[in-house]
């Protein structure tokens, strides 16, 4: 047990080290999800006048659509961390010819993808918090210390959801090599099947399909503390589902990634690039 | 050295460019999952800005904006600006990893030797990205005409085409500066992010000039994309022009011929200095 912590705190230490390396890296990440928001904003003013909708309030239960985006694009971090970042991070071993050395070693690979998903969610939650700081003194969204407790059990549900996926999304990379493009389509598919960016009523066929994604309930629970003021009584269920898919993500996703591993090792296409 | 170089010079940078286009399109083509992933991705990232301008709107149509540009149509005015938008992607993505393509291939010090200026090759993506983009946008076209039945003033197809020409030339120019500047800065990703994100910010592409804060009008007004944004959405859905037409062309043209000189000098200085340090074969 305490050889796996020490895998686990080798991992973190290495992948914190590999992003220092990098601090315009770190520092577009912290700021630039808050940027790409801007032109919904814009869009939004063009549109309604303001920055209040009364249709807008129908579907998202607040008629404010600044905060709305705002939470949006904050929690959307965790998805870009675990897509890019988690989901990426066996492409990048490969990249550095250090693959073959860890599915050699004896360690158990668990304990590496924990490692890399720990990682992963330290520089996101890093990132998150500068994103909240912008968005409080920038955008002057309301934030309460009641409400960060809460919030965080829900974030912390909605990160182990997306690791799983993104441990089966590392699965697949060591299969097809090249996996950008399909990080990709997953980000675009995120995008407009969960609510980010608009409330996902809008569509009966989008609102479906949100329901088998994490973020959604993820959204639609931080969006009900932070902005509905709503108790978390009241959220019990989203948060029940959340860990429900949480259980289902982490279950296949790990399951993708032994049956991968074993794949290419018995094909021997490990070090293929 | 001339001024000017001569015609089998010219020629012989033609087909250098063209040689370059058709070996994209070669390789390109190997991928077709992700041709086609490439295909469909432009149209789904405009997805979420069409169904958050919807409800907002609770419907298609907005007071507000047929205040502000003349056209009421909320969807059909964020389309057309996020469709022709797509040429910047052409710009940042397609021509600003020229470079930093041959150095993944391994093919860029070859590159370097040869006897061709290295912006020939750089134009050469350029033209590939160009019919790619233009390919992409007929057929988001058809497409939003299905799904949203955006109906466009064929009329106005011409001046639209000069719009998109001008803005092309100075959209050369960004390319050829961020392509340099990949060099550099190997993981040139950012740059290419970082000015995407600036630019897509100032042009109204889903709101007109006049919702954005004073500073960044003024910067607004000094892209291209902004000009051709808006001609463009006036010929094709009337929208009302804050400048005039002639005025148009011309700050176009102008802003043009800056950043071709921009980007050709910056490109220049990187080259020279990557060459110099001996950093080019560096990943």
């Amino acid at each position: 047990m305490s050889s796996e912590l020490f895998l686990v705190k080798e991992e973190i230490k290495k992948n914190i080290k590999i992003l220092l390396c990098y601090p315009v890296e770190i520092m577009f990440w912290a700021i630039f999800p808050i940027l790409w928001v801007i032109p919904f904003i814009f869009q939004g003013e063009a549109l309604v006048g303001g920055s209040t909708s009364s249709q807008f309030k129908e579907l998202a239960g607040t008629e404010q659509f600044i905060p709305f985006v705002l939470i949006g694009a904050i929690i959307s971090t965790y998805l870009f961390s675990s897509l890019y970042g988690m989901g990426g991070s066996i492409r990048m071993e490969s990249y550095w010819g250090t693959l073959e050395y860890i599915l050699g070693s004896p360690a158990r690979k668990i304990s590496v993808l924990m490692g890399k998903a720990l990682s992963e969610s330290i520089s996101s939650t890093f990132f998150v918090a500068t994103q909240v700081l912008i968005c409080v003194f920038g955008f002057g969204l309301k934030l309460t210390v009641a409400k960060v407790l809460p919030i965080l059990l829900v974030l912390l549900l909605l990160v182990a959801g997306l690791y799983g996926m993104a441990i089966a999304l590392a699965g697949v990379t060591l299969q097809i090599k090249e996996s950008r493009s399909l990080v990709h389509t997953i980000e675009y598919l995120f995008y407009l099947f969960s609510p980010i960016r608009y409330p996902v009523g809008i569509n009966p066929v989008i609102a479906t399909v949100s329901l088998v994604i994490p973020l959604t309930y993820a959204l639609i629970a931080i969006r009900g503390i932070w902005l509905l003021n709503q108790p978390m009584s009241t959220l019990w269920g989203y948060v029940g589902l959340l860990a429900l898919l949480d259980v289902i993500f982490i279950g296949v996703g790990y399951t993708i990634f032994y049956y991968m591993e074993k794949r290419v090792r018995k094909s021997g296409s490990v070090s293929q690039y | 050295m001339d001024l000017f170089p001569s015609t089998s010079r010219i020629l012989r940078y033609l087909r250098g460019m063209n040689a370059e286009n058709v070996k994209e399109w070669k390789i390109e083509l190997t991928y077709r999952a992700d041709f086609i992933r490439g295909m469909l991705e432009p149209l789904i990232f405009v997805f979420p800005f069409v169904l958050f301008a919807m409800s907002l709107m609770g419907g298609r149509t907005s007071s507000v904006l047929e205040g502000l540009t003349g056209v009421s149509d909320g969807i059909t005015y964020t389309i057309i600006g996020y469709i022709f938008m797509g040429f910047l992607n052409t710009a940042v993505w397609g021509m600003g990893f020229a470079l930093r393509k041959e150095q993944w291939y391994g093919t860029l010090e070859s590159i370097f030797v040869a006897p061709v200026p290295r912006w020939v090759y750089v134009l050469g993506m350029a033209l590939h990205s160009t019919v790619h983009q233009g390919i992409i946008l007929f057929f988001q076209i058809l497409v939003v005409y299905v799904l949203f039945g955006v109906i466009l003033n064929v009329q106005g197809v011409l001046p639209v085409l000069v719009f998109i020409a001008l803005m092309l030339i100075s959209l050369v120019g960004l390319g050829l500066m961020v392509s340099g500047l990949a060099l550099i800065f190997k993981e040139g990703w950012i740059v290419s992010e970082v000015l995407y994100s600036l630019i897509t910010i100032v042009t109204p592409i889903a709101y007109p000039l006049a919702v954005l804060p004073p500073l960044l009008q003024k910067i607004s007004l000094t892209m291209p994309t902004t000009y051709a944004i808006t001609g463009i959405r006036h010929f094709l859905i009337d929208e009302n022009m804050g400048v005039g037409l002639l005025d148009s062309y011309s700050r176009l043209i102008i802003i043009g011929v800056c950043w071709i000189i921009t980007g050709l000098l910056i490109f220049q200085i990187v080259d020279r200095k990557v060459r110099r340090e001996g950093t080019l074969a560096e990943y």
